[in-house]
């Protein structure tokens, strides 16, 4: 794939810089972009359940988001360090900041010793390909350094400093994501209420998502990020055999599978085996694209992408080229806000 | 408790960058390879690191070497890990098996197979006494049948059931074996030595895997086969 067909002209004022709320809406008042059968509808999220019918199975992430970013102390200054993944026996996959506008990179290197939230840690390597990411190990509790001192990681383009309760959907049981996993944000009890009176099933997996700033900073390719491309970010995840049976059993019956947000197609795509989507448990590294298709999923409920993101090549896997960009088109003609506090796009694969 | 780790063929590629790995994450090492000059080049990189490092060159099929390499570990304290990285690849080019001697065969057994399980038959008693985890670097030649790489492969083969038999016998142990993927090391040069290699990744594309793998607990992974470069490492 080349960088070149991932892009797609969306002006830069189409960016949700305030969670809905702040505007007077409710969550599930965000606008609804609906693709199917190469036409795009424009509706509200609450209107979801009527583009779904009985035996669909959504599927949702119930990781909740952490107070993943913390105020951090070296030798050498104050930073913010921005846990990403928690590798297991205090080890974590870190991305040190200056600020949520300002990404570095800091001149910490291996052997460094710093102090985040109260806890003393100390840098272990460099990730392979992407200098700005540190294995750091903490000799305290990194969940304590959080509870007590942990703020959401936050970005440059975001107007104001909002609560972790702002960054937590309403499936949100387990935590353990750096970022929100935005997808299910617009869900309310009013939407989920909706769809079961429609006889839409509900299932539920856990992946963990890991900080995605490397591409929300890197979508121009003369920035010098070497690895804007390097999309096998490892990231933890369960696919409970409750879901693994529903999924299959939805395929079975010639019902839709509708993913919600492309933690959830990550998570089923690997737990494919070929045959049916099996209980599975680990940490995967799977970048679903065109090539390797999609076996798992019907559609895809999902906010909208930044150009020049490797989750495009998701979007494309389910639904094509050419039909992605065609709705973004349509999207950016009607003003649609991208980004985490956005609207929603639902694409089918048909 | 002290994490102390032992790692053979630590003088180059995975062995090494395994090595600075385990050290920058505080475990004491001992580090084993046959050549003596590049072993000490790690041992030195490794001096600002707030650890012990015991570098003694010597050949892992040396039963003399095993016992030292075990003496050192219980030196430092004990041990929790053992990474079983040393390997033989065979004759450069790799011959068919039609070509390849009984001398070099047995070469190639002693060191990737035979090898191995004597020095944790050595270590046993300390790994027991830690719940320790040992790694027993594979292939993909293990499964694979690929032509030329019958002689390796099979030896690699023998290791993975070792690997799983000793995880069935132990269960106060972890036996995991791993292929690391093709990477770009010296070993890789041999196998391929008319080929151009650099588009293959540095033995550090591995990390996050390693990283992986020692967060689990060791009873949690034995008996299992992993690949590092995969799309899943799974644990249960």
């Amino acid at each position: 794939m080349k960088l070149s067909e991932f892009r797609f002209e969306r002006p830069e004022v189409l960016q949700a810089a305030e969670p809905p709320e702040e505007r007077g809406l409710d969550r599930d008042d965000v606008r609804l972009l609906v693709s199917r059968r190469g036409a795009h509808r424009h509706t509200r999220f609450s209107n979801l359940a009527e583009y779904l019918d009985p035996g669909d199975v959504l599927v949702v992430n119930q990781s909740a988001t952490l107070p993943a970013s913390l105020p951090a102390t070296w030798t050498d200054g104050e930073f913010l360090l921005n846990c990403c993944t928690e590798y297991g026996d205090g080890v974590w996959l870190v991305e040190p900041r200056w600020g949520p506008g300002d990404p570095g990179p800091l001149p910490l290197s291996t052997g460094d010793e710093f102090v985040a939230g109260g806890e003393t840690g100390h840098v272990i390597g460099e990730f392979p390909g992407i200098d700005r990411l540190l294995f750091v190990r903490f000799e305290g509790d990194a969940g304590v350094a959080m509870a007590r001192a942990g703020e959401p990681i936050r970005y440059g383009y975001l107007e104001g400093e909002y609560p972790l309760s702002a960054y937590q959907t309403t499936f949100a049981t387990t935590p353990g994501s750096a970022e929100m996993p935005s997808a299910a944000r617009p869900f309310t009890e009013r939407v989920v209420e909706m769809l079961r009176r429609r006889g839409v099933g509900i299932a539920t997996l856990t992946l963990h998502t890991g900080v995605s700033s490397l591409e929300v900073e890197c979508d121009q390719l003369e920035c010098g990020c070497r690895d804007v491309w390097n999309p096998l970010y490892p990231e933890p995840f369960v696919v409970p055999a409750a879901t693994a049976r529903a999924v299959t059993a939805a395929r079975e019956r010639g019902s839709r599978v509708v993913a919600v947000g492309t933690t959830v197609v990550r998570a089923l795509e690997t737990a494919w085996d070929g045959t049916r989507v099996a209980p599975t448990e680990g940490f995967t590294r799977t970048f679903v694209t065109p090539e390797r298709g999609v076996a798992t999923v019907d559609a895809l409920l999902t906010g909208l992408h930044d150009p020049e993101t490797t989750h495009l090549a998701m979007l494309y896997a389910v639904a094509g080229r050419e039909r992605v960009l065609d709705a973004y088109e349509s999207a950016v003609d009607e003003r649609y806000l991208w980004h985490e506090f956005g609207d929603s796009h639902l694409l089918f694969a048909e | 408790m002290s994490r102390v780790a032992l790692v053979t063929g630590a003088s180059r590629g995975l062995g090494s960058v395994l090595a600075s790995f385990l050290a920058a994450d505080g475990y004491d090492l001992v580090l084993t390879a046959r050549d003596p000059d590049p072993l000490n080049v790690v041992a030195t990189s490794l001096a600002d690191l707030d650890v012990d490092v015991t570098p003694l060159p010597g050949d892992v099929v040396d039963a003399d070497h095993r016992r030292s390499l075990r003496e050192a570990a219980e030196d430092l304290g004990g041990l929790s890990l053992l990474v079983n990285n040393a390997s033989a690849l065979g004759p450069s080019p790799l011959p068919p098996l039609a070509e390849l001697s009984t001398a070099e065969f047995e070469r190639v057994l002693s060191v990737n197979t035979v090898a191995p399980l004597a020095l944790i038959r050595e270590t046993l008693p300390l790994l027991r006494e830690s719940g320790g985890l040992v790694v027993n670097v594979s292939s993909d030649a293990a499964v694979g049948g690929y032509p030329r790489w019958g002689g390796y492969g099979a030896s690699k083969a023998a290791l993975d059931l070792l690997t799983k038999t000793l995880a069935a016998e132990e269960p106060d142990v972890g036996f995991v074996s791993v292929d690391p993927g093709d990477m770009r090391t010296a070993m890789h040069r041999r196998a391929f030595p008319d080929e151009d290699i650099s588009d293959r990744p540095l033995p550090e594309v591995t990390l996050p895997f390693w990283a992986w793998l020692f967060g689990r607990d060791p009873q949690s992974v034995s008996g299992r086969r992993f690949e590092a470069q995969s799309e899943l490492w799974e644990s249960a």
